[in-house]
């Protein structure tokens, strides 16, 4: 049994002295019985003694029996309790079913809720990558002292550095994440594709899972098929594990490669959140016509990247012991800084101003990158405060709902204790029956959790495919619930259990009577308080749902500049295909009339760059205006004449681009309002030039209005349009049709129409701009669908909770509405008495609430749009509502008050 | 006539049986066996208490403090149900064990 350790002490205590009691009368009656015989005293005292032996060893072994013996008693009885408890909360369940199924799911899907965010967060925030001492991973940044920089550099500069390392196998590099189509067989599959040096594995300590892994000899310029490495996600999805894949032959963007094995399982790169598929070595980037994100500058983008030095597009990763890192950063920024000098001398003034600020830095990247990582940090704080608010809210609910059992339970409860049990027995009960229901409600939160993970990585992901996430191994989630349902327990049980043991004998007894006035006793202020708490809570929940919602109602409403209802867009990569350049405008030409031939089909276009997907940016001159680096930029796209007709882009000033516009023909430039105005200071500009070079070779013929065509929440960007007419090189993406009736019966006939045209041409996905809107609004519409659900959650528990309570208020006062009623009282007066009462709980309550909410709406601040995160509106409706949702919820003991017959009342008394 | 050492166990049993007769203190059971073994076992007095309690945590007796002949506190010790059962179940083993070993040893 738990006592105090002092307690224990003395009873042991007690206990070893009963053994020496026990000992000594041995000897006395033996010591007596020989002096009965004859002996002396003294002689029949050392007889006695020496007959009975080592006294002290005797009496240690005793006491030792004697302490094992308590010790597997106090165990026996504590498991007994124990199992008399759980026997009760069990029984008790079976009994109310009803009560226990609410109690149980409300515990799973607070307690389920809260797994499945911790485990996202978990997995993102915390994990470090699944390799050996992932703490020695640096990656090499490129940074000056006002920005961050970036990572890039080019092939060139990855061989000088690593020349300059300690050990210049520590130092790797790897290529951005770039689409890749690899065909096996006569499949067809979309890819994700990574380009990385020979000892990159070796650096990660990656090994095999099959095969081998990329090894230095493997990055050969020769004429072999370039080797290449499957991720275990990979070869499972498309090989069904098959051991016999490595050796074969695939094709990469049209390129034989040989795939020499697959990478050890959990392993899908170093950036969370995105799983690579294959990794091919760096010198395989001009044979299989890879073209991942890169910065240039003197460059040709159109010859092989690693002989290059003015491409920037390898990321590099060191493993350098933590103590090292200082050091061999030092290293490679004297050879950066060297590598600048010379530059520089190159350069003009501005550019020289930036280069000499710039330096280089070795990051520790234990869990890798993540873009991902930075777009949900704030949602996943923001959420991870939601859940916790509605476990609290649970918890605070489920401690009402005992306070009431308890209150009916109390008699009982008393009738044990005067029977001589201890209080802390009694607490332990109480405890021990909210903990039971705890952990069942958390075993039950596991299968939650497991459908909740998965959702939420299916919802929040931009791609039809959920986020390829490697979430928490199965001991880590369920050692999670279970501390949390325990605690969950602890708190749900505490404030009953305070109560039980403060409450004397008396209360207990009174318990079972009537008590007159509304504050009987100290039972009903808890229960109110817990009620008003939930209030506050839900109110939180509720005010951030709203301003959530109008975050997303905000962003919905924002014209996008261009029409987006009846437009397709099919995400073409036409590169990968492996055209020639010269090939290519039969093809465009091929492809427009072939769609146009489409039922539905109104108008059709070709672009480089389709909408929400990345375009490049260029810098340009005007004549006579000097803007400084970094605002000399524009993004630009090359798009065919019916572009602007067939995407709904009104054209302000100006002519579209005619089919007159052809390569040897005057270059010209459509423009958007925002390019017009950053360049020229105004938008009158038809007519002017501007350009990459000196003259200026470039003339604008039109003027655009201005469209978000990234994502809604960015301003729209300064945009340059070329006709594809005049980059004959340049390999599109994007093919847009504009449709006459509805969008979705044309969906299908397009993909026919682009398979006639060629079987080969991979097509990504044919989606409706609307559908491509939508997604760009994903992160936004699932934390709005996420806050509401939590807030409609809260409001029902608080609903609840406030109707429990009233509810329990106006039977235990039936006796004093009788005399009320009796004395004259109207039926309307006794209602608004008690609805007074539940308005005073949620008064107090939301007066808590806006104290909470004042942090609360700190955490929310980069996640709302077009309003503040304070937004007073949202507050005053929540508030609102939760007044309605509490008078509903206390109406209808109010009307059973009033209902009360006086005489049956005052009799039962 | 010289003093046997007392085979591993034949306390647990001479206790028992001991018992068997009725609620007695320490130093009854060992007046008791020492006087009805005639003194034939050498047996230190105090080796009585260590298996008088580890009998007591078995379940096969259970004590209680009460008064002596003299008047004076003493504990008393008696057998339970159990302990009647397990008295029985030895008596068995330990008549099977002499018959064999008296079986072996008689003159053929």
């Amino acid at each position: 049994m738990a006592r105090l350790p002092g307690i224990r002490r003395i009873f042991r205590h007690e206990r070893d002295g009963d053994v020496g009691a026990e000992m000594q009368f041995h000897l006395d009656a033996r010591t007596d019985d020989l002096t009965r015989a004859g002996l002396a005293p003294v002689e029949a005292r050392r007889v006695a003694i020496a007959e009975f032996g080592d006294r002290e060893r005797y009496q240690a072994e005793t006491v030792r029996i004697d302490r094992g013996y308590a010790r597997t008693v106090r165990v026996r009885e504590f498991l007994w309790s124990v199992w008399y408890d759980l026997g009760y909360t069990l029984r008790g369940l079976r009994r109310s079913p009803g009560f226990a199924a609410a109690t149980l799911l409300t515990l799973a899907l607070g307690i389920g809720a809260n797994t499945a965010v911790w485990t996202i967060t978990d997995a993102l925030m915390r994990r470090p990558l699944p390799i050996e001492h992932p703490d020695e991973l640096h990656a090499a940044r490129r940074a000056d002292r006002s920005d961050g920089g970036d990572y890039y550099h080019s092939y060139p500069r990855f061989r000088r550095m690593q020349a300059t390392m300690p050990e210049p196998s520590s130092l790797a590099a790897m290529s951005a994440m770039n689409r890749m189509y690899v065909t096996a067989g006569d499949r067809l599959e979309p890819a994700v594709g990574q380009l990385v040096s020979g000892n990159w594995f070796g650096v990660l300590r990656v090994r095999a899972a099959a095969g081998r892994t990329l090894a230095p000899s493997d990055e050969t310029t020769g004429d072999a098929a370039p080797a290449a490495v499957l991720s275990d996600g990979f070869w499972t999805r498309q090989f069904a594990r098959d051991p016999g894949v490595v050796g074969t032959t695939v094709r990469v963007n049209g390129t034989p490669v040989r795939v020499i094995g697959v990478a050890g399982s959990g392993f899908q790169g170093l950036t969370i959140g995105q799983s690579v598929d294959l990794w091919l070595p760096l010198t395989s980037q001009w044979a299989v016509r890879y073209r991942g994100n890169m910065s240039a500058s003197d460059a040709d983008l159109e010859k092989p990247w690693p002989a290059q030095d003015g491409i920037h597009w390898l990321t590099l990763i060191a493993r350098v012991a933590p103590s090292a890192a200082v050091r061999v950063s030092g290293a490679l920024d004297r050879q950066l800084r060297e590598e600048l000098e010379q530059e520089m001398t190159r350069m003009d003034a501005a550019d020289r101003a930036h280069a000499a600020r710039e330096h280089l830095v070795l990051d520790a990247i234990p869990r890798g990158f993540s873009g991902i990582r930075d777009r949900y940090a704030d949602p996943l704080r923001v959420l991870t405060a939601s859940v916790g608010l509605v476990l609290v809210i649970a918890c605070a609910n489920l401690a009402g709902l005992l306070l009431a059992r308890g209150a009916a339970r109390s008699h009982e409860l008393a009738v044990r204790v005067s029977l001589g049990a201890r209080r802390t027995r009694i607490v332990r009960h109480v405890l021990t029956d909210s903990v039971t229901v705890a952990l069942l409600g958390g075993a039950l939160s596991l299968l939650v959790a497991h459908w909740g993970t998965a959702v939420l990585l299916r919802s929040a992901s931009s791609d039809p495919r959920p986020i390829p996430l490697a979430v928490g191994t199965g001991l880590r989630v369920i050692g999670f619930t279970l501390a949390l349902s325990v605690l969950t327990g602890l708190v749900v049980g505490g404030l009953p259990a305070l109560r039980v043991s403060r409450a004397g004998l008396y209360d207990a007894f009174r318990g079972t009577g009537r008590v007159v006035g509304s504050r009987g006793g100290h039972r009903v202020p808890l229960g109110r308080a817990l009620v008003a708490a939930q209030i506050a809570l839900s109110l939180v929940l509720v005010a951030t749902a709203g301003v959530f919602v109008r975050t997303l109602r905000n962003l919905l409403a924002i014209d996008p500049g261009y029409e987006h209802t009846q437009v397709i867009t099919a995400r073409l990569d036409v590169r990968a295909a492996g055209y020639d350049y010269t090939e290519l405008p039969a093809l465009y030409d091929r492809l427009l009339s072939r769609v146009a031939t489409v039922p539905g089909v109104r108008s059709a276009s070709l672009s480089l760059h389709g909408f929400a997907a990345s375009i490049g940016t260029s810098a340009f001159a005007v004549p006579g205006r000097t803007l400084p680096p970094g605002e000399n930029n524009a993004q630009q796209n090359y798009v065919t004449p019916e572009y602007f007709a067939t995407v709904g882009m009104t054209l302000v000033k100006g002519r579209r681009f005619a089919p007159t516009d052809r390569v040897g023909g005057p270059r010209v430039a459509i423009v958007s309002e925002s390019m017009a105005r950053h360049f020229f200071g105004t938008t009158d500009v038809i007519g002017q030039r501007f350009g990459t070079g000196t003259p200026p070779e470039l003339e604008i013929v039109g003027l655009v209005r201005d469209a978000r065509v990234n994502a809604l929440r960015e301003a729209p960007p300064r945009l340059v349009y070329f006709p594809l007419a005049q980059g004959p090189q340049e390999y599109i993406n994007s093919l847009e049709v504009r449709v006459t009736g509805r969008p979705e019966p044309v969906l299908a006939s397009l993909r026919t129409a682009l398979r006639n045209v060629s079987p080969t041409l991979p097509v990504r996905e044919i989606v409706t701009l609307s559908d491509l809107l939508e997604r760009g609004v994903s992160r936004e519409r699932l934390v709005a669908r996420l806050a509401g659900s939590f807030g409609v959650l809260a409001l029902l528990l608080a609903g609840i909770g406030l109707y429990g309570v009233m509810g329990h208020s106006v039977w235990r006062r039936t006796n004093e509405m009788g005399v009320r009623l009796a004395l004259g009282a109207s039926p309307g007066g006794v209602r608004m008495l008690v609805l007074r009462e539940s308005l005073a709980m949620s008064l107090a309550g939301l007066v808590l609430g806006f104290v909470l909410l004042l942090p609360i709406q700190g955490l929310t601040g980069r996640l709302v749009y077009g309003m503040s995160p304070r937004d007073p509106a949202s507050v005053v409706i929540a508030a609102g509502i939760l007044l309605l949702v509490t008078t509903v919820a206390a109406f209808v003991p109010a009307w059973r008050a009033s209902r009360i017959d006086p005489v049956d009342a005052i009799r039962a008394a | 006539m010289s003093t046997l050492d007392l085979l591993q166990g034949t306390l647990d049993l001479l206790i028992l049986k001991t018992l068997s007769w009725g609620p007695m203190h320490g130093y009854s059971v060992a007046r008791a066996i020492r006087e009805r073994s005639d003194g034939a076992f050498l047996i230190e007095e105090g080796a009585l208490y260590p298996a008088l309690h580890r009998l007591e945590r078995q379940g096969w007796i259970e004590s209680e403090w009460g008064l002596s002949e003299n008047n004076r506190k003493a504990k008393f010790y008696q057998l339970t149900a159990r302990g009647r059962a397990q008295l029985r179940a030895e008596l068995a083993t330990w008549k099977r064990y002499t018959d064999a070993v008296a079986g072996v040893l008689a003159p053929a």
